[in-house]
């Protein structure tokens, strides 16, 4: 179905804006940011906001939209900035996005809707991220909160249990509020959501714009339970059964740490990397001896991985304190599936890459504690499946190096919990749960999204299966009245 | 007596018939693994495996050494440094993996040594020969898988 194009109010004729620049985010300086968790980005000014969506040329067929895993507005919403309706153009976005601050900050823009931006093909694409995190910001301090875009509807007199608020929980919270329904969100940890509050650090995902995000949703109305474990506290029959919720959505995310199965992954000082940033970001170990957890200052840490995730632990002990910290990957740059920012970010602050370089074995000294790390040199092969050349060690090429820190951040897997309390859920042979692209599984009203379903992805995928998942939890609940 | 020279004493379709055995002692050893899997998702791998010897099983039943044409695949040596899983009731599916490739890894070890051994009987040689490579193959095979879910460091 073809889109009608907004409303222009950009007074930039169209060859002036081609020569316009895009707009640099401005950002703590590395050395100084290196040794704190303030946030890195500072956000563009009002100035440079408007500057960046007079960019837009305002294509007849906008490519971007179909860029978005949500389909957020985009062309819509950078009109207004243009007419310098920033809290409109924020209203836009959460027309399809209710998480926007946080998505302007961690989405992959550059693979998303930067990537099929028109502009970008003989210029750099416009800066839909860095709009998108401006206006959310802006409408933050500036707007009226959630009330702008929500007019409570009647009651549906239906409940549904929400398990996990990550991404795609909160989501479904959402948009299944809107519907009038009653909406209660169960959370594990005694902090509300997910990886996004363990996973990010502070530095990337400050606490505050989160804590905004769900103060939003609790004046919509959705119910929030803590320190909840579904499959222990209660289950989810018991939740059908004696709560009396209508449906169940899952969004548990993907918690479980992987490790590599190399000797000494059990040695004191060799963290996963969901335990490092846990205890960093939701223990708040960066504020020992304020706060009670304490982390490790090392000489030298080792981050085993190439992601978003290694690069947030990379850094992190960095901040905390490392003489040195390294990435060391199996493959080189190029195959790195960190976004491009990050990496820059973490070289910037001193972090050192050891590429095509493999750990197998720490070494313990006689306490058990982490000394050595003996590695493997990589060579790349032919290309795999994803398009990624392979790694392969090159024989003879085994060496050793100090280290008095590891940090695993090869991946994660799903909790085994729900599969193991809640047979009547199908799970294939990953554990991940099995859902159709509506998010219905096997139990019926029982409904899953995110990466309990995809495994790890990123946090707009998760939002997008869990708004799916929402529409469809709807229509269940609809037919359930009607029948 | 050494196999080689066990071997050396049999005629073809003895030495078919103990490769066929090995292949089901794999398969006696995956369906146990798999009726005392704890966990749905073991259950299905173990019976992916269980699938895989069972095809290798009937491919050698009617192999034929003249239609062999040799095409080693790549060693990736993923699983090559990593610990050997203790076989249990509650292995994970990055375990299985592991204990699954490094039975390949040896058994075609076996056969390629096998196969070096009888280099001038050219019959048992190619036969050989085959055996390693399917059982390279298959351990490529779950190294990839292995790469795939486990080592994408995303």
């Amino acid at each position: 179905m073809k889109r009608e194009r907004p409303e222009s109010f950009n007074t930039v004729p169209m060859k002036e804006r081609m020569i316009i620049p895009r707009q640099d985010m401005p950002e703590q300086d590395a050395l100084l940011r290196s040794t704190n968790f303030l946030e890195v980005n500072l956000g563009l000014t009002h100035e440079q906001a408007v500057f960046e969506a007079q960019r837009c040329i305002e294509c007849k067929s906008p490519t971007c939209m179909d860029g978005c895993p949500v389909s957020i507005k985009i062309p819509d919403f950078i009109q207004l900035i243009c007419k310098e309706d920033f809290v409109g153009a924020a209203k836009k976005i959460k027309e399809d996005n209710s998480l926007p601050a946080i998505c302007g900050r961690v989405c992959p823009q550059e693979t998303q809707c930067e990537e099929v931006c028109v502009m970008g093909k003989r210029f750099e694409p416009v800066a839909i991220g860095r709009l998108e995190r401006f206006v959310a910001d802006y409408s933050m301090q500036h707007g009226n909160g959630s009330q702008e875009t929500f007019d409570k509807p009647a009651s549906s007199g239906q409940k549904v249990a929400i398990v996990g608020s990550g991404p795609a929980g909160l989501a479904v919270a959402s948009d299944l509020i809107k519907e009038g329904h009653e909406v209660t969100v169960f959370e594990a940890l005694h902090e509300f959501g997910g990886v996004l509050v363990y996973g990010i650090p502070e530095f990337r995902l400050p606490k505050s714009i989160l804590r905004k995000e769900v103060a939003s949703l609790e004046d919509m109305g959705v119910k929030f339970v803590k320190n909840f474990i579904v499959g222990r506290t209660m289950t989810i029959q018991e939740l059908m059964a004696d709560e009396g919720y209508d449906a169940v959505f899952l969004g548990l995310g993907a918690g479980l740490p992987r490790f590599m199965n190399i000797p000494g992954e059990n040695l004191n000082g060799v963290y996963s990397a969901n335990e490092f940033l846990t205890r960093s970001n939701l223990m708040r170990g960066y504020e020992f001896p304020e706060w009670d957890t304490p982390l490790y200052r090392a000489k030298h840490a080792i981050i085993v991985g190439g992601g978003n995730t290694a690069m947030d632990a990379v850094r992190t002990a960095k901040r905390l304190g490392a003489d040195e910290a390294s990435i060391v990957y199996r493959r080189s740059e190029e195959e790195m599936p960190a976004r491009n920012e990050e990496i820059h970010h973490a070289k910037e602050e001193g972090v050192k890459f050891m590429n095509l370089v493999n750990p197998i074995e720490f070494i313990s000294d006689d306490q058990g504690s982490v000394v050595a790390a003996k590695c493997l040199r990589m060579e790349l092969g032919e290309p795999d499946e994803s398009g990624r050349r392979r790694p392969v060690p090159m024989e003879g090429s085994e060496f050793v190096m100090d280290v008095d820190m590891v940090v695993i951040a090869v991946g994660n897997g799903s909790n085994p919990l729900i599969s193991q309390t809640t047979p009547e859920i199908e799970t294939n042979k990953w554990g991940n749960i099995v859902a159709d692209e509506d998010g219905r599984t096997s139990m019926d009203g029982v409904f899953a999204g995110g990466d309990i379903v995809s495994g790890g992805a990123t946090v707009i995928l998760a939002m997008g299966a869990g708004r799916k998942s929402a529409v469809a939890i709807n229509e269940y609940l609809k037919a359930k009245v009607g029948s | 007596m050494s196999l080689k020279d066990q071997i050396s004493s049999m005629d073809m379709d003895d030495i078919v018939e103990m490769c066929i055995n090995q292949e089901q002692q794999a398969i006696d050893l995956y369906t146990l693994a798999r009726d005392q899997a704890k966990d749905e998702s073991s259950r299905q791998k173990f019976q992916e495996l269980v699938d895989m010897e069972t095809v290798h099983k009937v491919s050698l039943k009617n192999f034929e050494i003249e239609n062999y044409i040799e095409l080693p695949p790549a060693d990736l040596k993923v699983t090559n440094y990593l610990m050997e899983p203790v076989l249990k009731d509650n292995m994970t599916t990055q375990e299985i993996i592991i204990l699954a490739a490094k039975r390949e890894d040896k058994t075609a070890r076996m056969y390629q040594d096998l196969a070096d051994h009888f280099h001038f009987d050219k019959k048992l040689n190619t036969f050989f020969q085959m055996m390693a490579d399917e059982e390279l193959r298959h351990k490529h095979d779950l190294e990839t898988e292995y790469e795939n879910e486990f080592l994408q460091e995303g």
